[in-house]
């Protein structure tokens, strides 16, 4: 291979996509290392704080497309207060600084602004493509400024963000002759939008694949965009609130019938409940279908659509559909390969809307399912074990038992053995959540068997330190680990501080640990950033000590990083 | 050390996916983790004083000490059929009672659920909810009086604007009816004054009796269009899917696509 010119090897390493492949190509020798850097197109940052912009620059001058991840995952969740970080600001200046190509800006969990957003549209003459899941901090006013300035742009993909919604013209600002959009996201700006305006966009954009519209775009209005966009392949339906024999319900059947390339399907923010029999047509091409936000829609009508969809691989839905519909999905889409349901009575209020039974019906019915997020109200260390026997093929298996320490609902037996099954049967098993009455013993079989194992999540479970000094010395190639309401202390947390170069973060919230095993760690390991992010008056708990009736609720978050302490921490957060 | 963290105790026989005659050694040190010094900060869950949670901790310990005693004793996990058969219960008694924190009301962050499906979830779940009922064949609905507030939509007519209610703040369709003039009064008014006409507040009454300029009609959880005010007002909130605030002269033309069960029943 070193006999070859360097433009040869380059070629070879353009073949080399993941970013994994791609450091290892980097470690081999100093002539790879160097190629391999200017040949880098795509970027990934699954922590901004690890690394600088700087830093990125200097390694990788020529990337097109950078991806940054900022916040922890239980920020979803609440648990991250505003203002704690993930700001994308400093990255956008020192990008616009340089003289990298930028053409692509994917980020996930980060506070993005207007000014960014208007920096970042004037910085790069080629920007294609801007994804932004879960972010928030930015208005309609950002998305102006982007439909006005990027001459280039493909994707505007808007996914899960909370966006300051000033109903302006946001979309008229993509100029007339603006004609290659092929993504267009904006199903969660909550405001009214401007149909004219998208009407003519979608118009005049027959390259147009992917179509998210938001609760906004009523019925007709979807029928007229459906009728000029027929080479639709995945839709999002905004609003669907009609008679059902109405003439705006007519033409779009029409429409749909003419979409023979739409092969996902999702929205239907808000429904009514028939609404779903429009779409049957084109039920047969579905590989994907997300109706998790349509909480109006009963089981049966769910039902009915997807028993036409026997090529469904991705279903994401709510737990409406109850066992009975898992049953139907089971027998009718042998393709499926990943499947989430979502609650939708959060408190368990005696709606036993999906049970174990659903689990081990589509782990019976689906040989191709490799991933699943399941909420339910009830499980059996008997159906996880039957789940196991059925589909040993899991690299994603996430259970969500709503009730914290519910047992085995048979046997009131902890739900160790169910558990243990799952990591022993699924080899190439990468991320996991338990839930449910757990002892140390899941832990042990996790350490023991779980060797692939990237991500873990854990909410009220274990015994002891035991607990969690199995995961971290058995999981060797653990990533990610995010603990909540767990009996685990500075023992476990200081048994092997080494461990935590290996990860990307540790997340340990409304656990035993202390403030001084947290800050015995920080002098441990002075390449980690240890933050204790405390919600409550910052000085009040430093000098006295814990206050006897005072909330007490503060969260470790650790990751290693090559840039020391970040600048950017609000008060509540002391990085120690 | 492949596959065997820690190994200063035997590697336990691990469980097989077919259940045998195989008995479960658990060699555990009785001994705990030490006690840190209380004088720390520490980082716990909310609720109680130092006090209560360090009394609860030693209860913890003291109960989970009798069980791993009794553990050690018996063989904990058996797997000859026991997972399969229901009646057979071990002598482990699960440890979830001693180490339970008592939250004081709900628990931040969970379920693990975006804040988005929290909020769709909370203005369904109650129809959804009676739909399941029904589908397991049990005669009585259960009406769950939920914790939370019962939000539905209401819209009315000629007013662009919706909004939500929460129905779980009212025990009588008067409240209600009182509820939704408080909150269409002054809508309704800006809507007139925006069309030219007066925009003065008026009160809006007769919902319920059909003499109102306008009369409260809801869609319940079958997709019928209904007048509010005829069936108990449990049953009612049990089946309401969205309210809507129509002009009485419109009553017929209204309720003409959906099933009318008065107009059937009169019929």
């Amino acid at each position: 291979m070193n006999y070859f010119p360097d433009e040869v090897i380059e070629h070879v390493f353009d073949f080399v996509t993941s970013h994994k492949d791609r450091n290892s190509i980097s470690l081999v020798c100093k002539s790879w290392f160097k190629i391999e850097r200017y040949s880098r197109q795509n970027v990934f940052i699954g922590n901004c704080y690890s690394i600088s912009p700087e830093r990125l620059l200097r390694r990788f001058p020529c990337f097109k497309s950078l991806t940054l991840k900022g916040k922890p995952h239980f920020a979803d969740f609440n648990l991250v207060p505003h203002g704690w970080g993930g700001f994308v600001q400093p990255w956008i200046e020192a990008l616009a600084r340089s003289r990298v190509g930028l053409e692509e800006l994917r980020l996930k969990r980060m506070v993005v602004t207007d000014e960014g957003l208007e920096l970042l549209s004037r910085s790069f003459v080629n920007f294609k493509s801007l994804v932004l899941v879960s972010c928030e901090g930015f208005s309609t006013d950002g998305l102006a400024s982007i439909a006005s300035n990027c001459r280039h742009l493909r994707d505007l993909d808007l996914q899960e963000n909370e966006i300051d919604d000033h109903r302006g013209q946001w979309l008229s600002c993509f100029p007339e002759t603006y004609t290659s959009l092929v993504t267009l996201n904006f199903a969660c700006l909550e405001g009214e939008t401007n149909l004219v305006a998208l009407e003519r966009l979608v118009a005049r954009s027959p390259n147009l694949r992917s179509l998210k519209l938001n609760r906004a775009v009523p019925l007709d209005a979807l029928a007229r965009l459906m009728a000029c966009a027929p080479q639709i392949v995945d839709l999002g339906v905004g609003s669907y609130e009609d008679e059902q024999d109405s003439e705006s319900c007519l033409k779009l059947q029409a429409a749909i019938r003419k979409c023979t390339s739409l092969r996902s399907l999702s929205g239907f923010l808000e429904a009514a409940p028939h609404c779903l029999s429009a779409f049957h047509p084109v039920c047969h091409n579905l590989t994907s279908l997300n109706l998790s936000y349509a909480a109006e829609i009963h089981g049966s009508h769910l039902i009915k659509l997807i028993e036409h969809c026997k090529k469904l691989q991705r279903l994401w839905i709510l737990d409406s559909i109850g066992d009975k519909g898992l049953e139907v999905v089971a027998s009718t889409c042998k393709e499926l390969q990943e499947l989430r349901v979502f609650p939708t009575d959060l408190h368990g209020g005696g709606n036993t809307a999906v049970t174990e039974d659903g689990l081990v019906a589509i782990s019976a019915g689906c040989p191709k399912l490799h991933s699943i997020l399941y909420f339910c109200q009830q499980m059996t260390n008997a159906a996880l074990i039957t789940v196991a026997r059925n589909c040993p093929n899991f690299i994603r298996f996430r259970l969500c038992i709503l009730e914290p320490h519910k047992p085995d609902h048979v046997t009131s037996q902890p739900l160790d053995e169910g558990f243990g099954a799952i990591v022993q049967a699924c080899k190439n098993l990468k991320r996991l959540s338990v839930s449910g009455l757990l002892t140390d013993q899941v832990f042990l079989y996790i350490g023991m068997f779980a060797t692939q194992l990237e991500m873990l999540s854990i909410a009220f479970a274990g015994d002891t330190d035991k607990g969690m000094l199995y995961v971290l010395n058995g999981c060797k190639k653990m990533r990610k680990l995010e603990i909540r309401d767990s009996p685990f202390g500075d023992a476990a947390l200081l048994a092997d501080v080494n461990k935590y170069e290996t990860m990307r973060s540790l997340w340990m919230s409304s656990c035993e640990v202390t403030l001084g095993g947290c800050k015995r760690l920080a002098r441990k390991a002075p390449w980690l950033n240890v933050e204790i992010i405390n919600e409550n008056d910052n000085n009040r708990m430093e000098e006295n000590g814990y206050e006897g009736r005072q909330k007490v609720d503060n969260k470790l978050y650790l990751y290693r990083t090559v840039v020391g302490t970040r600048v950017d921490a609000p008060p509540f957060v002391w990085i120690l | 050390m492949e596959g065997c963290p820690r190994s200063r105790e035997t590697c336990p026989k691990l469980l097989d996916l077919i259940p045998q005659e195989r008995k479960w050694y658990h060699n555990e040190e009785k001994n705990n983790s030490d006690q840190e010094k209380k004088l720390e900060l520490r980082l716990a869950p909310p609720g109680g004083d130092e006090e209560d949670l360090s009394a609860m901790k030693k209860t913890n310990l003291d109960t989970r000490n009798n069980i791993k005693k009794e553990a050690e004793d018996k063989p904990i996990f058996n797997l000859s059929g026991n997972h399969f058969s229901p009646s057979n219960k071990t002598t482990y008694a699960p440890p979830h009672i001693s180490h339970k924190r008592t939250a004081p009301g709900p628990v931040v962050g969970w379920p693990p659920v975006r804040s988005f499906r929290k909020n769709l979830a909370s203005s369904s779940s109650s129809k959804l909810g009676n739909d399941q009922i029904n589908k397991s064949g049990e005669g009585e609905k259960q009406v769950e009086p939920k914790r939370d507030g019962m939000f539905v939509k209401i819209n009315m007519d000629s007013v662009p604007i919706g909004r939500k209610v929460d129905l779980n703040a009212y025990s009588t369709y008067e409240q209600l009816s009182f509820a939704v003039d408080k909150l269409f009064r002054g809508l309704l008014a800006a809507q007139r004054d925006a069309s030219g006409g007066e925009g003065e507040e008026k009160p809006i009454i007769g919902l319920l009796n059909g003499k109102g300029e306008f009369t409260l009609t809801y869609e319940d959880n079958e997709g019928d269009k209904m007048l509010v005010g005829d069936v108990p007002w449990q049953m009612f909130v049990s089946s309401v899917k969205r309210l809507r605030v129509i002009k009485s002269s419109e009553i017929s033309s209204a309720l003409k696509f959906g099933c009318s069960k008065q107009e059937k029943m009169r019929n």
